[in-house]
């Protein structure tokens, strides 16, 4: 017995000494650029991860690089979507990245705070890419990675009903596109006039468009606060919940959404969602359904604006083959590569230039997101953007579906935003 | 007394394989949640665990002050509350058909009432969710033939966590089911066939021989059934994602969540206020139906 408490006691004390061990190191500043590259090819194996359809597309497009240097070997793994977060902090927690990844725009803020990225040398030209597309991979002031591809928020409508409803083209400003949406209803015998997400996860996505159409800044006190109870903000959130509390979008809508099927059997003939809708209403609606439908950009309010979405390709700091891991990096950045990788995966080109070749330019729908994409925004790259927007999202689903008061709604989410911070 | 040495020397041997993986796996993760809890650690700590500040209560006393959190405990409340005794109360009607009423096909229905146990969530989900749907689900419609102007189960707070707990107790109780059967089949024919001489009819011999001889069963079942419901998360998980307005969301969905946004320190408090709500309730359990001498 004696001996147990003296054992007790001795882990008691060691318990203690560990936690007098504990507290933080200081932090360091942000605003640097990475190291530069060698010349000459890559060489050497470069592991890679890739995600989804992109995962198991990239290899082919990889060949390509290792033909054109002889001496390298990428080596790309496809992880799950569902299983890629974890995967990647618990690799960055045991120091066992690869040498580059493709990385989910929102993740960059927490993969930077724990300091696992290599900042980008000055070699990659950075406004070669969308703005806001660039923005996704600035952290603190430091950029790491590029943009690998980019996706954005357009308005989807039915062409064959908004004749019916009496419009040739959705009218470009808010008043008119709720106008229009009402008329869908009354008109072109429309369950509701537009398809809204009435709060819950990812809503943000469908209210910040208009948001930043509206001028609306996310940051306040120099990128040190979230900044959600603006004016800004408020109008926006008036709006979007009038098309609730009118009875244009439905509030009640399932927390798995039947957007296609609804947009095809004309039960809601519009929503704002992203480039991958066109393939997926397509495959639905069957083969002339391309003719009944376009996308135009966001209405304005002061200005058109949407969220821009999409991956960044980054280099662990951990590499052991870094040059050549950044010269996958640009080659993946370069005009020919990204047109490829267009024609291969679909995903759109994050490079500006790369919107005038004849691939992406025949497409009338697709040169609509392109222009888009010159004013889309990113939510800011904070560690903790996914926490603090779920506080909104909640928020604005007491909004849209009990009709709460928008600005007590914003000042509730901010009160959750400023408790949560900005993780720095 | 040297024999009885390499004889003790030789157990720990044994029992060390096994002492190394509960220490490493079990014993080590448990007490380092715990420390996560009174520190401020998040994922980024994750590479120097011990670099963090220690913050004491603050964790516990900040999930107390969280309204989201006393939602989602509430939430729980709500569904263990409701969803136990429903769960067992079909449980033991189930058994007590199977075990007299239906003679034949018994292994068919007792399959039957199992199947859902052994079904994955995910594909119920799915169907859950056309039977649920407002317009033309399977429920709906039935109740509107009866004239019952059906509710928007998983689109109305007020009704989503209903739908959640009949949805939880269909796929839950074949668990409990057999084990009641278990217990029945050992309730002895001779003490009914003395009640029933003596002029006892089938509920009076049900509410004085059955039920007294099944206590243990039914102590073990709703315990059993109890830690599960209050760690209950799948079904939000798959259904509403804890929507509409929050009303589904249930504490071990919201700490999950937290350990999400990298709040480690924080979700570890979580996670021991909900293992200190199971060891009381289940203590008490063990209090109002343990044998009575």
């Amino acid at each position: 017995m004696a001996r147990t408490t003296s054992k007790t006691l001795a882990g008691v004390a060691a318990l203690v000494l560990v936690l007098a061990a504990c507290g933080r190191g200081d932090e360091k500043a942000g605003g640097q650029a990475g190291a530069d590259i060698s010349q000459g090819p890559a060489t050497g194996t470069i592991t890679v991860w890739a995600m989804g359809a992109e995962g198991e597309k990239l290899p082919a497009l990889a060949e390509e690089f290792e033909k054109a240097n002889p001496g390298v070997d990428v080596q790309v793994t496809a992880i799950p979507w569902d299983a890629a977060h974890n995967k990647f902090t618990s690799a960055i927690t045991a120091g066992q990245t690869p040498d580059a990844a493709m990385v989910g725009s929102t993740w960059m803020g927490e993969f930077a705070g724990m300091d696992a990225l290599d900042p980008t040398p000055s070699s990659i030209d950075k406004s070669a890419f969308f703005d806001g597309a660039q923005k996704t991979t600035e952290v603190d002031g430091t950029s790491y990675g590029i943009p690998w591809y980019v996706e954005t928020r357009l308005l989807y409508y039915r062409k064959d009903l908004a004749k019916t409803a009496g419009y040739d083209k959705p009218p470009n400003d808010w008043a008119g596109l709720k106008e229009m949406a009402k008329a869908m209803q009354t008109k072109a015998g429309a369950k509701f006039g537009i398809g809204l997400q009435a709060g819950g996860t990812g809503s943000w996505q469908t209210l910040l468009p208009f948001a930043w159409s509206n001028g609306a800044q996310l940051t306040k006190n120099d990128n040190g606060a979230y900044n959600f109870d603006s004016p800004e903000m408020k109008e926006t959130l008036e709006y979007y919940g009038s098309y609730f509390s009118e009875g244009i979008a439905d509030k009640e809508a399932p927390a798995q959404p039947t957007t296609e099927p609804d947009f095809v059997s004309g039960r809601v003939p519009m929503f704002i969602s992203g480039p991958w809708m066109m393939s997926a209403v397509e495959k639905i609606g069957g083969a002339d359904f391309k003719d009944k439908y376009d996308v135009v950009p966001m209405p304005v309010k002061k200005t058109s604006s949407s969220f821009v979405g999409g991956s960044d390709f980054v280099v662990f700091k951990q590499t052991k083959n870094r040059d050549s891991a950044w010269k996958f990096v640009t080659w993946l950045a370069d005009a020919k590569t990204q047109v490829k990788w267009y024609q291969s995966s679909t995903d759109l080109p994050s490079v500006k230039s790369v919107w005038q070749d004849p691939a992406l330019t025949a497409d009338t729908k697709l040169a609509a997101f392109g222009k888009q994409l010159d004013t889309a925004q990113a939510p800011p790259t904070f560690a903790t953007w996914e926490q603090a927007i779920t506080a909104l999202d909640t928020e604005v689903e007491k909004v849209a579906r009990s009709g709460a008061d928008a600005g007590g709604a914003l000042k509730a989410a901010q009160a959750s935003a400023d408790s949560i911070g900005t993780g720095k | 007394m040297r024999s009885s040495v390499a004889a003790g020397r030789a157990a720990w041997l044994f029992v060390l394989p096994f002492c190394l993986l509960f220490g490493i796996f079990t014993a080590w993760p448990v007490l380092q949640s715990l420390f996560m809890s009174f520190t401020d650690t998040r994922n980024r700590d994750l590479r120097t665990p011990f670099a963090v500040e220690f913050v004491g209560l603050d964790n516990y006393a900040q999930a107390f002050a969280d309204p989201l959190f006393r939602t989602a405990a509430a939430n729980t409340a709500y569904f263990v509350l409701v969803g136990v005794p429903l769960t067992l109360l079909i449980a033991l009607a189930a058994a007590v058909v199977l075990d007299k009423g239906i003679t034949r096909f018994r292994a068919f229905f007792r399959l039957g009432f199992y199947t859902p146990v052994i079904t994955s969530i995910v594909a119920v989900a799915v169907v859950w969710r056309f039977l649920l749907q407002d317009e033309f689900g399977l429920i709906n419609t039935a109740l509107g033939w009866i004239g019952i102007d059906g509710p928007n189960w998983l689109g109305d707070p007020d009704w989503s966590m209903p739908a959640l707990i009949l949805m939880a107790a269909w796929r839950n109780f074949g668990t409990a089911m057999i084990i009641f059967l278990a217990g029945l089949q050992a309730v002895p024919a001779s003490l009914h066939e003395a009640a029933s001489i003596d002029g006892a009819g089938s509920w009076r011999r049900f509410r004085h021989i059955t039920l007294p001889l099944l206590r243990p069963t039914l102590l073990f079942v709703s315990v059993t059934t109890a830690i599960g419901y209050l760690q209950f998360f799948e079904e939000p998980y798959v259904m509403t994602n804890g929507g509409p307005l929050n009303s589904t969301i249930s504490a071990s969905m919201y700490t999950y969540r937290q350990f999400g946004f990298g709040n480690y320190g924080y979700a570890s408090a979580m996670s021991y206020l909900i293992f200190v709500v199971i060891a009381v309730v289940t203590a008490l359990q063990f209090r109002l139906l343990r044998e009575r001498s």
